[in-house]
């Protein structure tokens, strides 16, 4: 979804107000954001809740924050590419899905994280699709298909959640703007709630076919708080055609 | 499986029969589907899960007692598939013919007649309820917490949640594919509600229609740890003469996991056959 229309979105889509249960509150009845972070039974924090980067600022360009890209030549050519054609091939323009982080970057559609003790499951409201990261112990396949959305495990490093996904295809926008990925795309993502509204991602992309060296950017969400996720199908080429580039 | 240059006329029951471990990208049930030559089918992975019970000789062992979650319930969590696939091809096989309203006789038999070409999954929009759970070569995960149940399908990489916290259902929804699903335990039963319906997905595969004055109701009883059964209740006065109900078994698919199935875009549109 480009800009364009994630303002369409945002102006169309009403959510609902769902007065979640173990939301701390203000004296007014409102959410409280900056209270303690929950935990889960087992004293890990629960990053549990549905989130969303509410300003947008990393959807178009995930090295906004001032990060020194170090494209391989054919990756800064493909970017260049990308970036004049303002990105009309990307695949979420055929209902094909957004990858990883550019699922997680659209302020229009907040995606949704269910903690539990084998797996936490995130859950994306855009196309209605998600990823599973595996927490039972169990390593990365051998011989891991080329996916979408890649094959996650997870493992706790103090208060951070770390999450290692390998197995995708090159097919993925790391980004709307189209900073583009291998199939040798590796990528480490540490989650860290630090209150009960608010979580920052730190992700490393590490893929030596694209870029001369790993590089890093971190997101920050928001908990969207007394909510819940709507249904977001996308609808086959419902809107391919608008899409707008050279 | 691979058919280098094959083109063949193949119908579902053909696929069901090719094993446990081995599925067909992207097939397109019921109606006629012409395969082209293709890339190797992704095979399950074999993944010894823990707190899976076992026999002596280190298999699953599906007829020990169902697991609980820590407040006694009974924990629905696992990777399942319907046990068989005649709810596919006819989700009203249980009560010989649906109550269908005339005007739902009509626009299930132009379906049927048309091999059910034209059904929402063809142009990779979802499969409905039950149909998405109902392709025994598209398993389903179901991931059971204190506050929700969700439902993992492994076909288009598409989830249902089913809140169990305790909310009931919002004043207006919104129609959609899935619905809006709460759920509710009845002694080891958890009864799922669900309204909020578009009127375009199908039931099952040949077509039986509804409207969106229809409200599901699915009662998920997991018998020991490998068998779990689901009788739903179709309820919908525009398109039926009164509720009818399907029994339907499924067995737990374990020690393995769920692979990423995404629908692209219409890529087998051109191969499906129908009038």
């Amino acid at each position: 979804m480009n800009s364009i229309a994630a303002a369409i979105a945002i102006l169309l889509t009403q959510w609902v107000d769902v007065p979640l249960p173990n939301t701390p509150r203000t004296p007014d009845g409102k959410p409280n954001l900056t209270a303690p972070a929950p935990k889960t039974p087992d004293g890990r924090p629960d990053l549990t809740g549905i989130w969303r980067n509410p300003d947008g600022r990393y959807l178009n360009n995930v090295a906004v924050d001032g990060v020194q890209v170090p494209f391989q030549p054919w990756a800064a050519a493909l970017y260049k590419e990308r970036q004049e054609n303002f990105s009309k091939d990307r695949p979420s323009g055929r209902c094909l899905p957004h990858g990883v982080p550019d699922a997680m970057l659209v302020p229009a559609t907040p995606f949704k994280i269910i903690q539990t003790p084998p797996v936490t499951l995130i859950l994306f409201e855009n196309q209605g699709r998600y990823r599973q990261v595996f927490t039972d112990g169990r390593g990365l396949p051998g011989d891991a298909q080329p996916t979408w959305l890649g094959y996650s495990i997870g493992k706790w490093d103090g208060d951070s959640f770390v999450v290692d996904t390998i197995g995708f295809n090159d097919q993925t926008y790391l980004d709307d703007g189209g900073h583009p990925h291998s199939d040798a795309y590796h990528a480490v993502e540490r989650f860290r709630r630090h209150d009960f509204g608010h979580m920052d991602m730190e992700i490393t992309i590490d893929d030596p076919k694209a870029y001369t060296k790993p590089w890093s950017v971190t997101i920050h969400f928001v908990l969207f708080p007394d909510n819940e996720l709507m249904e977001s199908v996308c609808e086959n080429e419902q809107d391919a055609k608008h899409m707008v580039g050279k | 499986m691979h058919f280098p240059g094959m083109i063949g006329v193949l119908l579902l029951g053909s696929f069901l029969s090719v094993g446990p471990t081995v599925r067909i990208a992207s097939v397109h049930r019921f109606a006629i589907f012409l395969l082209p030559a293709g890339p190797p089918t992704p095979q399950w992975a074999n993944l010894p899960l823990a707190n899976t019970p076992r026999t002596a000789d280190g298999k699953p062992n599906l007829t020990a007692p169902a697991a609980r979650t820590a407040d006694g319930k009974p924990d629905l969590s696992g990777v399942w598939r319907v046990a068989t696939g005649k709810y596919l091809q006819n989700i009203a096989a249980d009560v010989g013919e649906a109550p269908f309203q005339p005007a739902a006789a009509a626009v299930y038999k132009q379906r049927a007649d048309a091999l059910g070409k034209g059904r929402p999954s063809e142009r990779c929009i979802p499969h409905g309820i039950p149909d998405a759970m109902l392709v025994r070569n598209s398993p389903f995960k179901i991931v059971q917490t204190p506050g929700v149940v969700v439902i993992l399908y492994e076909e288009f990489n598409h989830y249902r949640q089913i809140f169990t916290d305790g909310r009931g259902f919002p004043p207006e929804t919104s129609p959609s594919w899935f619905g809006y699903s709460i759920g509710k335990w009845e002694g080891d039963t958890l009864v799922v509600d669900t309204i909020g319906f578009n009127d375009q997905s199908w039931l099952d595969d040949p077509g039986h229609p509804h409207s969106e004055a229809l409200r599901v109701t699915e009662r998920f009883k997991r018998a020991d740890f490998g068998h779990m059964n689901v009788q739903i209740t179709f309820d919908d006065p525009k398109a039926y003469t009164k509720p009818w109900s399907a029994a339907i078994p499924f067995d737990l698919f374990a020690d393995t996991e769920l692979i990423e199935s995404i629908c692209e875009n219409e890529r087998d549109h051109g191969h499906m056959v129908g009038k």
